[in-house]
């Protein structure tokens, strides 16, 4: 493979790191990715990257137990009972 | 969430029979049906917004259009995907009526505003205290339809079914989205951060 095909498979690795750590990749595509990223140090630690990131986005803002607030269904009682108004539009 | 008047609904009182309820004009049914889901929901607005005081309104007109149109709820997806999807495309429409207010503070400006996560060793909040910063601004500085594809699927752990449908695209388009924006976020934050980050 020349260095055309090397650049070629460096755009289109970085382009799919996503890709690549959700398994939405075609086996052939994983492959691929594969092959570049063991002789690739951006591509490598690209990959780690990637699987960084979501890994923190899942822990990043520690909201759990926070509570909605006791006037989230303020304007629905102010629409009054009688059914919702159905000829409005949501 | 408990109804407004504390109560729990019990085994008995399916979400179906509360959506009956609810579709025949019974605003009690409707918040019990509607607060089962009213915390999640408050937290997703929060991610969204990332300002509380916008979030509460938008928590209130997501219920308002949520009663009033619940007679239109054919059951096609489940409640939880329906009230989650109203409550998607209002934070969007907060965020463009924000986008054209020229005085506004942009969320882009200060970043999400995200604590700490109360259970981590000291030093360990500490190590991530940039990260989560950089990864606050990163996230505030994406478009809407980017920001909520990550919100959906990274940090509220939806399946890709589920986000694309709240979303309100296809599943194909979903992902695209979601790559979108994890390669701007990687991209502004940084790989050495993140990597160093031990994730």
């Amino acid at each position: 493979m020349g260095m055309l095909g090397l650049t070629d498979d460096h755009e289109w690795s970085q382009r799919h790191l996503s890709h690549y750590i959700e398994g939405d990749l075609h086996p052939r595509a994983r492959r691929r990715l594969d092959r570049h990223a063991r002789g690739c140090v951006d591509c490598g630690r690209g990959i780690r990257a990637m699987r960084a990131l979501v890994y923190a986005v899942q822990g990043l803002d520690g909201l759990t137990g926070i509570r909605a607030p006791v006037t989230i269904f303020d304007r629905v009682r102010l629409a009054g009972p009688g059914g919702p108004p159905s000829s409005q539009h949501a | 969430m408990a109804g407004p008047d504390g109560h729990v609904p019990d085994a008995a009182e399916t979400e179906a029979s509360l959506l009956a309820r609810a579709q025949a004009g019974d605003v009690a049914a409707f918040e019990r049906l509607s607060g089962a889901y009213a915390d999640r929901l408050f937290m997703l607005l929060l991610r969204l917004l990332g300002d509380r005081a916008e979030a509460e309104d938008v928590a209130q007109e997501v219920m308002l259009r949520a009663w009033r149109g619940i007679t239109r709820f054919r059951g096609q997806s489940s409640y939880f995907t329906w009230l989650y999807r109203i409550a998607v495309n209002e934070a969007n429409r907060a965020l463009e009526r924000r986008a054209r207010r020229p005085a506004a503070v942009s969320i882009g400006a200060r970043g999400l505003e995200l604590p700490a996560a109360p259970e981590e060793e000291p030093s360990r909040q500490a190590a991530n205290s940039e990260l989560r910063r950089a990864l606050g601004q990163a996230l505030a500085g994406l478009p809407p339809p980017l920001r909520t594809a990550i919100v959906l699927r990274d940090v509220e752990g939806l399946s890709t079914q589920e986000a694309a449908e709240i979303a309100g695209i296809g599943q194909a388009a979903f992902k695209s989205r979601l790559h979108q924006a994890r390669l701007r976020v990687r991209a502004a934050v940084g790989d050495e951060a993140l990597v160093s980050s031990g994730g």
